[in-house]
């Protein structure tokens, strides 16, 4: 999660949100959350788990958020 | 009542956002709820992050906390908008605070504390590069 507010810190273009599974059910369904964490960018199911900042970045980065 | 922190804990975390070169505004958005999970039994999302977060900005002069009904922008309830310096960079938490995910919001504070991001040099430089939105949500549980 940390990785996440930083990135966002370190980026105008970038914003960041811890949600809480429990608490919000019906969207962690629609994002089919199964494991946490659990991320998505712009609103789509991206991975599991946590990963080193180079992966982190690679994957938010990726050209298919373009 | 259980106290949000742990004695032997506190007088670190006092001191870890005393040190902060910034200081950070807690911001707890209270809304509708949605129906959690069952099992949460009778528990108050919005007065433990109430609880939580005043609790946290009770520790040092360089938090402020304040509750807000319904801001703009803001759609889960309850929330935490983390603003460093009083600016609304984006970084949120959706839900209540406690358990393991606590360190989620004191670590977003901290982070927010700092006058310069915390990432390496090769990835400022690829954030630096960017040049659309992004998004990032990150789903988590308590335990």
């Amino acid at each position: 999660m940390l990785l996440a507010y930083k990135t966002a810190l370190a980026s105008p273009h970038v914003t960041a949100a811890a949600i809480e599974a429990g608490e919000f059910p019906r969207l962690a369904d629609e994002m089919n959350v199964w494991a946490v964490p659990s991320i998505a960018v712009n609103g789509v199911p991206q991975w599991e788990g946590a990963v080193r900042e180079r992966v982190f970045l690679d994957r938010v980065l990726a050209p298919s958020f373009a | 009542m259980p106290t949000v922190f742990r004695p032997d804990e506190e007088p670190r975390l006092r001191e870890l956002l005393d040190a902060m070169e910034r200081p950070v505004d807690l911001v707890v958005a209270l809304g509708p709820e949605e129906t959690p999970l069952p099992g949460a039994g009778d528990f108050d999302f919005s007065a433990e992050t109430v609880k939580v977060v005043e609790a946290l900005a009770a520790l040092s002069g360089r938090v402020t906390s304040r509750i807000e009904q319904q801001p703009a922008g803001v759609t889960l309830f309850p929330a935490v908008l983390v603003l460093p310096a009083g600016d609304d960079r984006g970084l949120r938490y959706f839900g209540t605070p406690y358990g393991y995910e606590l360190a989620s919001l004191v670590g977003a504070v901290l982070e927010a504390g700092r006058s310069a991001p915390s990432l390496t040099s090769e990835s400022l430089e690829r954030l630096a590069a960017l040049d659309r939105e992004l998004a990032i949500d990150v789903f988590v549980t308590p335990t």
